[in-house]
């Protein structure tokens, strides 16, 4: 049965039991979630990861703060959150926990919420967001190598906020930016998306080459942007093909996280179909899935992911690749584990390397899309390599 | 939890609950409406305050910007060199030949001799029409990509008050305070803020600018001067800088000095009926990349005031800095070449510099006279400008008879 689909089915060993489990799912896609024990640790153990790194990074920075004081920084954020409440309701109270540890910088709270506590925010939601998008389209391309950044989405992206930067946009707000990234990544999806297919399937060598034609127009684009724009754009530009996550603002996190609730919500309602999408097109329709509406929504769905992810940080590449295929050794194939795991998992690593790029050098703020590319390219030749031990490859 | 208070995710005391509920579900558009009112990305000529030309104390804001672009007025009177009727034509030697390097080893920044007590507070309307107070100005950090605020603030006496810098300033007064800004780019708030400044100075030609944004929200009054740098410009940054940190007397005095110094600098300037037609190009590198400056980049100043031609400007060029071809500047044509001293390194000297393409075939190129001037002097346009003038001057001149 799973032999119709190599992506999912060459990393994977566990395949079959899982997806039989998704396969007898009395209605497509609605089925009751039982989540066994192993997948509660696996959630579990991400979970925690997750909020231990966002504790430590949030306590590690170029601003020495010692980590009983950033406890007590936010202790001290939710007493004000609580006595704004007191004072509206004209209570008279006094919010309890006023005693907590400042920190002993004079700017040291304020830098906490306005500049680390925004930015580790983002970092998660840019990592969840980018891990997502890239599980879904792994499972709507039946493709391993399905990647925004791969594929060049994440690049159109890129071109629609140049678009947005040089033709001056920009300056009406931030929100532009988002949107044209939005935009960008949404043609630039359904280009690959027509490009690709063929008979009803994308190939790995067609997707990858059609990635590669996507990328080179994207990146002429970008470098005629580069050309024609005024100094001040470029900078602006530039930062954008490195992805950073400098800058982070409350105003960035509110603006991204509506982008990547809606992508992830329904991500995760197409769970149980994605996992039918997986036994071949056939199958999924016979069993009742409604195949070209699944793969449309899910396009939007990685539009809106991809856009939350790079709308203020630019390209920060592999993430989507890394995690999804981690996870699936770790987790199995199944979609409504999968997608939950990789966010946990997406948003841990661009924690991490983001942490990297704001101490590793001092003074100065390293390009994240650098640093995940780092890690990332290895992984991609290590993946590479894996699977041409294991099952000879891609075809 | 209302995102859009800068200070503290805290609820706005007027939001009931309903409303709450409501704001969230429009947060993308409200919030980035905000977020356009906030971004310092277009900043505008300031259209209230008057430049500080007294050393009484302001009456409204002080501008960090002047009206109109700075570059438009004329260079204040007592800057500008005694006409040529009244003293001999002043005719150069005969036009060097060969490599000549700008000696700006004896340049000393002028500093005003009185130090001045800051009077504070100050309100300040900075380049993106936010007011900012002033209330210490004993923490300064500043930054921008040629070193222009640094070096206006040590000019002013306030030297020892400055935390942080740019990397462009050069000067050896400004060794001790931190570099912040060690690759040039990509400022890091934190970092910054460690250094607890009481007022950071600014411009738009470094960033990312919501790294400043981020400063402000922090709560460190940020004050964005004028990005611009040109010659009549200067005295207006002096006394916008010196009205922002309460020395407008000061920023009075250093323009004595810096005005001294000009018209010394211009008085020197040969009077050729036949200019010098010179060219800035910023080269990097083997890779035979290189940028010709044109008007807006500074350079075009710094080559008029010498009395010379600004090649960039003359064939039409739009930019501040545009790629050219070689053979758009064969057609160019200049006499001399102007590089930053760490630009001509870059290319292995002249000898380099004549290998790439297209600059053997220039006159300039032909005669190898190529004038190199140190990195962080051209275009800083601060106090030490009038002396870079002469220094200048002598290098693309010759020392006048």
């Amino acid at each position: 049965m799973t032999a119709t689909i190599p992506a999912e089915a060459g990393t994977e060993t566990r395949t079959p039991q899982e997806s039989k489990e998704s396969a007898v799912a009395p209605k497509p896609g609605r089925a009751p979630t039982k989540r066994t024990a192993k997948d509660r640790l696996i959630l579990g153990t991400l979970a925690a990861a997750l909020a231990v790194t966002a504790v430590v990074a949030a306590g590690t920075g170029q601003l020495p703060i010692a980590p009983m004081e950033v406890v007590g920084s936010i202790i001290h954020g939710f007493n004000n959150w609580l006595q704004g409440w007191l004072d509206y309701f004209g209570t008279g109270w006094n919010a309890p926990f006023g005693g907590a540890p400042l920190p002993e910088h004079a700017r040291g709270y304020e830098t906490l919420w306005s500049v680390r506590f925004p930015r580790v925010v983002l970092a998660m939601i840019v990592g969840a967001a980018l891990a997502c998008a890239g599980t879904v389209m792994q499972g709507v391309f039946g493709n391993p190598l399905a990647e925004p950044a791969v594929v060049g989405v994440s690049s159109g992206a890129a071109v629609g906020a140049s678009t947005a930067i040089v033709t001056g946009l920009a300056t009406q707000g931030n929100w532009v930016v988002a949107i044209f990234a939005f935009l960008g990544g949404l043609i630039t999806t359904l280009l690959v998306y027509s490009l690709s297919r063929s008979k009803g399937r994308t190939e790995v060598v067609t997707l990858v080459l059609t990635g590669i034609a996507v990328n080179a127009f994207t990146f002429a684009m970008i470098a005629f942007y580069t050309y024609v724009a005024d100094p001040n754009a470029r900078e602006q530009l530039i930062f954008w093909q490195l992805g950073s996550l400098n800058g982070a603002s409350w105003l960035s996190v509110a603006s991204v996280l509506p982008l990547l609730l809606a992508g992830l919500l329904m991500a995760f309602l197409a769970a149980g179909q994605l996992d039918l999408l997986a036994l071949g097109e056939r199958s999924a329709r016979h069993l009742g899935v409604n195949v070209e509406r699944l793969r449309m929504t899910m396009i939007v769905t990685v539009a809106l992911l991809v856009g939350a992810g790079v709308a203020f940080t630019g390209i920060v590449s592999f993430v989507g690749l890394v995690v999804p295929h981690l996870i699936r050794i770790i987790a199995g194939p199944g979609h409504k584990l999968l997608l939950p795991a990789s966010a946990l998992g997406g948003a841990l690593l661009v924690l991490l390397a983001d942490l990297g790029a704001r101490t590793l050098v001092t003074y100065s703020d390293l390009p994240l899309g650098m640093l995940t590319a780092l890690i990332g390219g290895p992984f991609f030749f290590w993946l590479l390599r894996r699977t041409r031990n294991e099952q000879g490859g891609w075809a | 939890m209302n995102f859009s208070v800068p200070q503290l995710p805290a609820p706005a005391g007027r939001f009931g609950r309903k409303k709450r509920a409501a704001g969230l579900l429009a947060s993308l558009a409200a919030v980035a409406l905000l977020a356009s009112g906030c971004a310092p990305a277009t900043p505008g000529p300031s259209g209230t305050g008057s430049t500080q030309t007294s050393a009484a104390k302001p009456a409204g804001p002080v501008a960090a910007c002047t009206e109109g672009t700075a570059g438009k007025l004329p260079l204040p009177a007592d800057w500008q060199a005694p006409s040529p009727a009244t003293g001999a034509t002043k005719t150069a030697a005969k036009a060097p030949t060969g490599p000549q390097t700008a000696n700006t080893a004896a340049i000393t920044l002028p500093i005003v001799a009185n130090k001045a007590t800051p009077t504070l507070p100050t309100t300040v309307t900075s380049c993106d029409k936010q007011l900012v107070d002033v209330t210490d100005v004993s923490r300064i950090v500043t930054i921008d990509l040629n070193g222009t605020l640094t070096e206006i603030v040590h000019g002013l006496g306030l030297g020892a008050n400055v935390v942080g810098r740019d990397r462009a300033a050069d000067f050896p007064q400004a060794a001790n305070a931190t570099v912040v800004t060690p690759t040039g780019h990509d400022l890091n708030a934190e970092a910054i803020t460690a250094l607890n400044p009481s007022v950071v100075l600014t411009d738009t030609t470094i960033g990312p600018l919501e790294v400043q944004e981020q400063l402000r929200a922090v709560g460190i009054p940020v004050i964005f001067f004028d990005p611009s740098r040109t010659l009549p410009g200067i005295s207006h940054q002096i006394n916008a800088v010196a009205g922002a940190l309460g020395v407008a007397a000061a920023g009075v005095e250093l323009n004595k000095l810096v005005g001294a110094d000009m018209v010394a600098a211009l008085s020197m300037v040969p009077q050729d009926s036949t200019p010098t037609r010179v060219a800035f190009l910023y080269v990097r590198g083997t890779a035979g990349v290189y940028l010709m400056a044109g008007p807006g980049s500074g350079a075009d100043d710094m080559i008029k005031a010498v009395g010379a031609t600004d090649v960039g400007t003359e064939i039409g060029l739009k930019m501040p800095f545009t790629q050219l071809t070689s053979e758009a500047l064969i057609k160019a044509a200049p006499d001399a070449l102007l590089l930053m001293t760490g630009g001509l390194e870059s290319v292995g000297g002249v000898d380099g510099l004549v290998k790439i393409q297209g600059i053997a075939q220039t006159p300039a190129g032909a005669n190898k006279r190529v004038v190199d001037v140190a990195d962080g002097t051209l275009l800083s346009f601060g106090p030490r400008t009038g002396q870079i003038i002469k220094a200048l001057s002598l290098a693309v001149h010759g020392a006048p008879q």
